[in-house]
């Protein structure tokens, strides 16, 4: 029987060997933090949106460089190229078509005339024929100018105004052959390159971000020169370098000290050998099942993973404490004598882990995944190879023998007089620590990147004038020319926030694709006006001159679509999502939260508009998520506590007390320390729920057994430090999670033996 | 290899001689900070079958700007400074005016437009290939052709005709468009007076 088991895991083992070999010759790890984020359950619209929106820039790497004057800014430049081009760089140029706006100049021409920028329309529909007539002999007799057509195509010289908004919602401008703009001080050229890979595999060695740092090298070089880059590419390389870094440090960490603590208790190599295997079978399980359920692994959970080497091991470990100094042939009995426990311990911390899946974060739900796979793993391992391999004797080490006598020195809370100040001040302390919780729910949480590369992203975004990212309008419409018309209605009173120094500007789709009742109006508007002007302009010449004919029909938005103006905002289109259409309409120049609530209120009783705060919703939403597991963690006890009642009767609450007390005095430290409880930290507490009852499990089960102690004092210290090293994590969210469980942990183990049975009492 | 040598002596003799002739164009002008004079503008327009006159006169600041103001077929003043565009009709009320700070194109635009007028063939020469010749004593004649894509999208190309000043601009447009503007009565002075120095500080 034992060895059929052995046999069939061995198989399963194989599988998850071959599984493994693949996944990582072709590893698919996320690094965006997007990806971590929930589905919008209000609007999933929005996800598609912003999805939309970040598909767009996922290898670009846009950098601006800068010098005091114009001259200095170009050889800048020209150093910065050099480095970035230098051999080993994955990088390339971006492909800039100089054709494409001659193309989109060509395209348009023909409805040249319903083109008009709002200030134009204003100006069309009120000046006299006089105003006209004049405008048109000036622009007549103006040197040169920058006409992008013929006289009669265009006699007031509208045309250029027009594409000058257009432009204008970039800073950037062409200048010597190169992209400028000047701002803070500087003169700027903007260069665009790409990364010519899209994947990247772990531990790679930042070879985009070494290039860039090369080219800040060379343009620092330069008096005043300096070099601002953003892009995908740097944050996953950050990523990618930080997290192979916290995994070695938290994996290997744990890894070595759940390996010493083996070889301190049992003085053999086969419990290290067992116990090492059964962790990477663990981790290897985990890997594969994740791989298997979710399209791509996020690397927050293979840092994440790295603390279950401190918890799978718990199984190895009451494994060979209660297998040391019992002859060989006895070892099946030990494990059957153990499985109940064992099992008991697993089903709560399996479930445990998937309740932090009940949160719709989908990178919280592959954490989940990862960890529950990998428990289960190990303890399939233990149960089903250690008793086939682990043959020979056993003897008690000294060590053990210590750990193991210590139980009996242990302090063990009773109902005496003595203990009750201690309890009365426990609950002071733990009430006080309450009382100052404060909460707080931010989305940079989940944000690990490096200081210097936000700061970068906003220096860039800043001189730029890019649009925000995160708020945003979403227009929805029956049909295409709906959402236009909805768009158009929307601009109107944004154009007035504009005016007031509220934003600086905005890009809707419809500046460039104006709805057909637009361009029906524009069209009748300046053909009255312009027919005026080139009728008082042949009064004043003497000549016949005439206005160029235009489309008869309007600009749709297939043609549009397809057209090569078309990229300058395509990204913003969503076009048909189930049976609408939508758009989003992206503002520019957003100074500080403070004016967000009147973007807000520009979208009041506008039908379709729906004005997106992605910060904002997700914080909510993490909010609301923090109650909800906040309650859960609650009914947790509770139902925890009927599990033990079922098993333990009245000494339930010896396994009970511990995990809920050790719960209030961690919130407690986070209270008086001032570090805030947020939705991680709820999270780190519904863990501990899992894994704080286990020791109090195999106290109950096996109470006066020194062997049961040894295991727990051991699973204690390495759950410890597997999470205390989580601690350690550039994620603040990995942070907070870490530290939760590191307090909780501590408090419940110290406090676990302090409920224990008293001696030579038995459960049964 | 003879002819890989006898193309880099032929590009090595005209990169010389380029340099020459920017020089000696260099040394006729006189490149004075205030030139003020008389403009006769011929303009070839598509559309009209007969050329647009137009004659006026002009002040250029060096480092200020430009005054073009037209006196016939009728009454308009443009001003174009490094901050800003503004034309304006005496009779009828028309005016438009282009801000810099918010058009940097304009910026740009300017620049150019004074290093043709005052002959600044080094700024030229980074954004036009330039060819000519020295013409007799002390005068000479270029011709410009964009190299700057902005300026090609305008201009096909460009001559200038001069001696001590620039006598003569002659503009290709890329629609066909062409004009020709001739200055007279070149003077260095007087100084601006109270209303073009207030234009020329806008």
């Amino acid at each position: 029987m034992g060895n059929r088991l052995a046999i069939v895991w061995a198989l399963l083992v194989l599988a998850v060997g071959v599984h493994q070999v693949r996944f990582w010759r072709s590893a698919r790890l996320e690094t965006d933090i997007l990806a971590l984020l929930p589905e919008d359950e209000q609007a999933p619209q929005v996800g598609a949106a912003t999805r939309k929106l970040a598909d767009e820039s996922g290898r670009q790497l846009v950098l601006l460089v800068g010098a005091p004057d114009w001259e200095s800014a170009q050889r800048a430049a020209e150093a910065a190229t050099e480095a970035l081009s230098q051999a080993g760089a994955p990088l390339e140029p971006a492909r800039v078509d100089a054709t494409a706006l001659d193309a989109a100049v060509e395209f348009y021409r023909p409805y040249r005339d319903r083109l008009l920028t709002p200030a134009q329309r204003a100006w069309l529909a009120s000046a006299t024929p006089e105003e006209l007539g004049g405008t048109a002999l000036m622009k007549l007799y103006q040197p040169a100018g920058a006409r992008l057509t013929d006289w009669s195509d265009d006699p007031l010289g509208l045309w250029p105004d027009w594409w000058a908004a257009r432009a204008a919602e970039n800073e950037a401008r062409p200048r010597d052959g190169r992209l400028w703009l000047s701002g803070e001080g500087r003169e700027w050229v903007l260069l665009t390159w790409q990364s010519q890979v899209s994947a990247f595999a772990l531990g790679d060695d930042a070879k985009v971000t070494a290039a860039v740092e090369r080219a800040r090298a060379a343009v620092a070089a330069i008096p005043g020169g300096r070099l601002v880059a953003a892009g995908v590419p740097l944050y996953a390389e950050a990523a990618a370098s930080q997290a192979s870094r916290e995994i070695s440090t938290i994996g290997l960490g744990s890894l070595v000290a759940v390996l010493l603590l083996v070889w301190l208790t049992f003085r053999s190599l086969r419990p290290i050998v067992l116990v090492g295997v059964s962790l990477m079978i663990g981790c290897a399980v985990a890997l594969s099942v994740t791989a298997l359920l979710f399209d791509r692994v996020h690397l927050l959970t293979l840092v994440f993973g790295a603390s279950l080497v401190g918890v799978a091991e718990d199984y190895g470990f009451h494994y060979f404490a209660a297998r040391q100094g019992k002859p060989a042939a006895e070892r099946g009995r030990v494990m059957r004598f153990l499985l109940p426990g064992m099992l008991l311990a697993l089903l709560t911390s399996v479930v445990a882990y998937l309740a932090l899946g009940l949160a719709p974060f989908p990178g919280l739900r592959q954490m989940a995944v990862f960890a529950a796979a990998g428990l289960v793993g190990a303890f399939l391992t233990v149960l089903c190879w250690f008793p086939t391999f682990d043959l020979g004797d056993l003897p008690v080490t000294a060590f053990a023998e210590r750990v193991s006598a210590s139980l009996s020195r242990w302090p063990r809370i009773t109902s005496e007089k003595r203990w009750w100040p201690a309890m009365a001040g426990l609950l002071v302390v733990s009430a006080g620590g309450l009382w100052r919780l404060e909460t707080r729910d931010d989305l940079r949480q989940l944000q690990g990147a490096p200081a210097n590369l936000l700061e970068d992203q906003r220096e860039l975004g800043r001189l730029l004038g890019l649009p925000s990212p995160a708020q945003l309008f979403l227009v929805e419409g029956e049909d295409e020319e709906q959402v236009l018309q909805r768009e158009v209605s929307l601009k109107q009173r944004l154009d007035a926030l504009v005016a007031d120094g509220v934003l600086t500007g905005y890009r809707a789709v419809s500046d460039w694709l104006p709805p057909a009742s637009q361009q029906r109006a524009d069209a009748e508007l300046s053909a009255r006006a312009e027919q005026r002007a080139v009728a008082a302009v042949a009064a004043a010449t003497g000549e016949e001159p005439s206005r160029a004919r235009f489309a008869n029909d309007v600009l749709t938005p297939a043609r549009f679509l397809s057209s090569p103006a078309a990229p300058a905002i395509r990204q913003q289109w969503l076009g048909p999502l189930g049976s609408k259409q939508y758009s989003v309409l992206m503002l520019r120049g957003l100074e500080g939260p403070a004016v967000l609530a009147r973007l807000a209120a520009a979208a009041h009783g506008l039908e379709g508009v729906r004005w997106v705060d992605k910060t904002e919703e997700i914080s909510r939403l993490m909010g609301r998520y923090r109650r909800l597991m906040g309650g859960l963690i609650v009914a947790g006890y509770l139902a925890v506590l009927v599990m033990l009642l079922a098993r333990f009767k009245r000494e339930a609450w010896r396994a009970w007390v511990p995990s809920a007390l050790g719960t209030l005095l961690t919130l407690a430290f986070f209270g008086w320390v001032g570090e805030p409880l947020q939705l991680f930290t709820v999270l780190g507490l519904l863990l501990l729920l899992g894994m704080g009852v286990d020791y109090g499990i195999f106290l109950l089960e096996h109470p006066g057994d020194g062997s049961a102690w040894v295991a727990v004092a051991l699973a204690g210290v390495s759950t410890l430090l597997s999470f205390g090293l989580l601690g350690l994590s550039a994620t603040p969210a990995l942070r907070t999670f870490g530290l939760a469980m590191l307090l909780g942990e501590v408090s419940i183990w110290i406090l676990t033996p302090c409920f224990r049975m008293p001696p030579g009492k038995d459960i049964t | 290899m003879k002819r890989l040598l006898a193309l880099a002596c032929v590009l090595l003799y005209t990169t010389a001689s380029a340099s020459e002739l920017l020089t000696g164009v260099r040394s006729r002008l006189a490149d004075p900070p205030l030139l003020r004079g008389q403009f006769e503008q011929k303009k070839t327009v598509a559309g009209f079958k007969k050329p647009l006159l137009s004659r006026g006169e002009f002040l250029l600041s060096r480092g200020k700007g430009l005054l073009w103001d037209t006196r016939a077929p009728f009454a308009a003043t443009l001003t174009l400074t490094r901050k800003s565009l503004s034309a304006e009709q005496k009779t009828g009320g028309a005016a438009y005016h282009l801000d810099a700070s918010r058009e940097p194109a304009l910026a740009a635009m300017n620049e150019f437009l004074f290093a043709l007028l005052s002959g600044d063939v080094d700024s030229l020469s980074t954004r036009f290939r330039v060819e000519g010749e020295l013409v007799g004593a002390d005068g000479w004649r270029l011709t410009l052709t964009p190299t700057d894509a902005g300026l090609a999208r305008v201009f096909r190309g460009i001559r200038l005709e001069g001696d001590r000043f620039v006598r003569q601009v002659q503009l290709e447009e890329t629609s066909g468009d062409s004009s020709l503007i001739q200055f007279t009565q070149l003077a260095q002075t007087p100084p601006p007076g109270a209303t073009e120095t207030e234009r020329l500080g806008k």
